[in-house]
C-alpha cells in the first residue's frame, strides 16, 4: 500500500465526472454553494481558519506552504481598513497546466473557495489574476462569473444577507514573474511587475498597502471541498504530511499526457503507468516533477519515490507545482538544459543583478557548451554561477534558475562532458 | 563563434518616433471611457485599471506606440512614464505594428521535446519569414515564445493573444493558415482530460466549440 492508499478506486472531486458542471445550475445540483450559505448562516471566521488549518492543505502553487496558517497571519479584522484576496491563477511555470482546465470544467468550484477564503479573513474583494495567454479562458470565468452574480451568489448583499464581496478578474499581459506573490500585487497595482522585498509580509501590507493574502486557484477550489466534507476527510486523502486530492498535469514523451486527479502521494511509477507508460516503448530518461524550477531527477532515482513534499526533498527535488514532465532515452540534456536557461533569461524581470546578469550568462554558456564550443571548465563556471545567484536576489526566481542548472549538470555530466571540447592535458583542465 | 560575442550591443528605441496615428484618431469612445471608468471602480485607484486599459487600447489601435500610451495616460491621469513602464515590461503588448494574425508558437520544453521547434521551422519556411518577422503582405507575424501553459497537448501555439491550437502538425498548420486567410474565426478547443475520456466517454462541456483530445506527441527532431 502506498501512501495515496487505494488509488485504484479514488472518486475525482476536483473534476467530478459531472457534465456540464461548469454551467452554474449543474454546479448547484450536486450541492454547489450548499456549504457557502452553511457557513454565512452558522459558522464563525476563525473557525473556518481552524478547520483549513486542520485538514493539513498545502499551497498547490509551487512553495507548498501550509494555507490555514498562511490565513492565520492576516492581522485582526479592522473595518476602518480594507483588506484583500488574491488569487493567482498566472500558471506560468513551463510544465504546468492543470489550473487552465480547473478554470474551464469547474470554475464555480474556485469561485466558491473564494468566497469561503473571504468569509475567513474578512474580506470584501478578491482580485483572481489569470494570466493574459489566458484569454479565452477569462470569457469563460466572466461569463460564469456573470452567472454567479445573478443568482445573488456573490456582489451586494450576498445569499439574502447584509454582507457584500466581490469577485474581480484581473488579466496579465504576458510575465512569469507575475506568479511570484508580491510581484502579482505589483501587477495589480498598475506597475511594473518588480517584486518586492519580504518583510513587510503581503499579510501586512499587500496590495496598495493593505493586508492581503495570496493563494493558487487549485488550492482555494480544495477550500470548499474541505469545509463540505470535513477536515478530517482531506487529511486522510493521499500522503499526511501533504494531504488532499491534486491535480497532475503529465507532459512530455508518455503515451497519454493530460491532468490527472489522484491523491496526492502517488508513486511516481504508477503515475508513469497511468500515463500510458514512455512512448514507443523507450526507457525513461529523466524527470522535471513539477515544473521548469524543480531539480530534474534521473530514471535510477524514482524508484519508490512518492508525490509529496517529503518523499521529494528526500529524492533531491520538489513537489513543485506537480506539473510531471517525462522525458525519454533519446532526450539531449545539454539542449533541455539550454531552453530552461532560455526561459529564465527571458523571464527575469531586471530588478536584481545577480538574477539579470546571471541567467543570461547562464544561457551564454549552455548555448556554448551546446554550439560544441565550451571548454570543461566551464562546467565548474556554471556551477560557481549558480552559488553566486541563489539566495541573493528579492524573489526566488534566480534560485529557481540556479537549481536546475546545478542539478542536471550534476545529475547528467557525462552528457555535458561529452559536448565540451577535450582538455588539452587529461586532468588539468 | 556565438551570437552574444558577435552582437552584444542592444538598440535602444528612438525616444521621439514620428506618430503613427492622428490627432483625430487618438480618442477613445464613449462606450470605451464608460469601460474604463468601469475598471477603475473595480480598484482603490486608477492605477489598477493601467493594464486593462492598455488592453482596451491595444485591441482599438492593434499596437501602442507611444502616442497610444500617452493617450492612456491621459485617461487614467498617471504619469506617461508609469503607462510606458507596463507596456514595455510585459511580452503581450506590442510596441510596434505586426501583422493581421500573430503565430505564437511555443517552444518552452515541453513543446522543445514533443516538436516545437518543428513547427517553428515549419512555419518560418511556409511563411518565408523568420521568427519575429512579419510577412510582407502584413498578414502574419511569426513568434517563439515561453510557455503557454498547454504542455499535455505539445506543440502548440497560441492566435494574436486569443485561441490556442494544439497537437500541432504540419497538415494542421495548413489547415489553420487557410483557415486564418479566409477571416473565419478560430474555435475555441476544449481539451478532454483523459479521466474523462475512460469515465464519460467524452468531452464534458456540450458546449464546447471544438474538441480534442491530449494525443501521444509527436517524435521531435530537435532543431534550435
Amino acid at each position: 500500500m502506498t501512501k495515496a492508499g487505494d488509488w485504484q478506486s479514488y472518486q475525482r472531486v476536483l473534476l467530478p465526472p459531472v457534465r456540464n458542471l461548469h454551467h452554474l445550475d449543474a454546479y448547484r445540483a450536486q450541492g454547489g454553494y450548499d456549504i457557502l450559505r452553511t457557513i454565512f448562516n452558522d459558522w464563525k471566521p476563525e473557525d473556518v481558519t481552524q478547520c483549513v488549518k486542520k485538514s493539513g492543505l498545502r499551497g498547490r502553487g509551487g512553495a507548498g506552504f501550509p494555507t490555514g496558517l498562511k490565513w492565520s497571519f492576516m492581522p485582526p479584522a479592522n473595518p476602518a481598513v480594507p483588506r484583500f484576496l488574491c488569487c493567482n491563477a498566472d500558471e506560468s511555470e513551463p510544465g504546468t497546466f492543470k489550473d487552465r482546465q480547473l478554470m474551464e470544467f469547474n470554475p464555480h468550484l474556485i469561485f466558491e473557495g473564494i468566497l469561503i477564503a473571504c468569509f475567513a479573513m474578512s474580506m470584501k474583494a478578491c482580485y483572481l489574476y489569470v494570466r493574459g495567454e489566458f484569454s479565452s479562458w477569462i470569457t469563460l470565468l466572466e461569463r460564469e462569473l456573470a452567472c454567479a452574480y445573478d443568482a445573488n451568489l456573490v456582489g451586494t448583499g450576498m445569499l439574502g444577507t447584509n454582507v457584500n464581496m466581490d469577485i474581480i478578474l484581473h488579466k496579465g499581459a504576458g510575465a512569469y514573474i507575475c506568479g511570484e506573490e508580491t510581484s502579482l500585487m505589483e501587477s495589480l497595482e498598475g506597475k511594473r511587475a518588480y517584486p518586492r522585498i519580504k518583510p513587510p509580509f503581503p499579510a501586512q501590507q499587500g496590495i496598495w498597502g493593505y493586508p492581503t493574502t495570496i493563494n493558487n486557484v487549485e488550492t482555494l477550489a480544495c477550500v470548499p471541498l474541505i469545509l463540505d466534507r470535513g477536515a478530517d476527510w482531506f487529511a486522510g486523502v493521499g500522503a499526511q504530511t501533504h494531504p488532499g486530492p491534486i491535480l497532475y498535469g503529465i507532459s512530455g514523451h508518455v503515451n497519454r499526457p493530460g491532468v490527472y486527479e489522484y491523491p496526492t502521494g502517488m508513486l511516481i511509477t504508477d503515475l508513469l503507468e497511468i500515463a500510458g507508460s514512455m512512448r514507443g516503448g523507450k526507457k525513461l530518461k529523466a524527470l522535471v516533477p513539477g515544473g521548469a524550477s524543480v531539480p530534474v531527477l534521473r530514471a535510477d532515482m524514482i524508484e519508490g519515490v512518492t508525490m509529496d513534499v517529503e518523499s521529494l526533498r528526500a529524492a533531491g527535488s520538489m513537489m513543485g507545482t506537480a506539473g510531471m514532465l517525462f522525458l525519454d532515452e533519446d532526450t539531449d540534456m545539454v539542449a533541455f538544459l539550454r531552453r530552461v536557461a532560455r526561459f529564465y533569461h527571458h523571464e527575469s524581470c531586471g530588478q536584481c543583478t545577480p538574477c539579470r546578469e546571471g541567467t543570461g550568462w547562464m544561457e551564454n554558456l549552455i548555448t556554448r557548451i551546446d554550439d560544441g564550443e565550451g571548454n570543461l571548465r566551464d562546467l565548474d563556471l556554471l556551477l560557481d554561477l549558480c552559488d553566486q545567484m541563489e539566495g541573493r536576489t528579492v524573489c526566488a526566481l534566480a534560485d529557481a534558475a540556479a537549481w536546475p542548472v546545478r542539478n542536471t549538470i550534476k545529475r547528467f555530466r557525462n552528457d555535458f562532458e561529452k559536448r565540451c571540447r577535450p582538455a588539452v592535458w587529461a586532468g588539468v583542465a | 563563434m556565438a551570437d552574444f560575442i558577435k552582437n552584444p550591443v542592444v538598440d535602444l528605441p528612438d525616444p521621439d518616433p514620428a506618430p503613427h496615428f492622428s490627432e483625430e484618431e487618438l480618442v477613445f469612445t464613449a462606450n470605451e471611457k464608460a469601460e474604463i471608468a468601469r475598471r477603475i471602480a473595480q480598484y482603490p485607484t486608477s492605477d489598477g485599471a493601467v493594464m486593462w486599459t492598455l488592453w482596451l487600447a491595444q485591441d482599438k489601435f492593434g499596437f501602442l506606440p507611444p502616442e497610444v500610451l500617452r493617450l492612456v495616460a491621459q485617461e487614467l491621469e498617471r504619469p506617461y512614464a508609469q503607462v510606458y513602464g507596463v507596456a514595455t515590461f510585459y511580452t503581450q503588448y506590442y510596441k510596434e505594428k505586426k501583422g493581421t494574425h500573430v503565430l505564437d508558437v511555443c517552444t518552452c520544453f515541453s513543446c522543445q521535446f514533443c516538436g516545437g521547434y518543428d513547427i517553428l521551422d515549419y512555419l518560418e519556411r511556409k511563411l518565408g519569414i523568420k521568427r519575429g518577422q512579419t510577412t510582407p503582405c502584413e498578414r502574419f507575424t511569426l513568434q517563439e515564445v515561453e510557455c503557454l501553459g498547454a504542455c499535455g497537448s505539445a506543440p502548440m501555439l497560441q492566435v494574436s493573444n486569443g485561441p490556442y491550437a494544439h497537437n500541432l502538425t504540419p497538415e494542421k498548420i495548413d489547415v489553420l493558415l487557410a483557415t486564418l486567410e479566409n477571416g473565419e474565426p478560430l474555435p475555441f478547443v476544449s481539451l478532454t482530460l483523459p479521466q474523462d475520456e475512460d469515465q464519460m466517454q467524452g468531452n464534458r462541456r456540450s458546449d464546447a466549440e471544438a474538441v480534442e483530445a491530449y494525443q501521444v506527441p509527436p517524435v521531435a527532431k530537435l532543431t534550435s
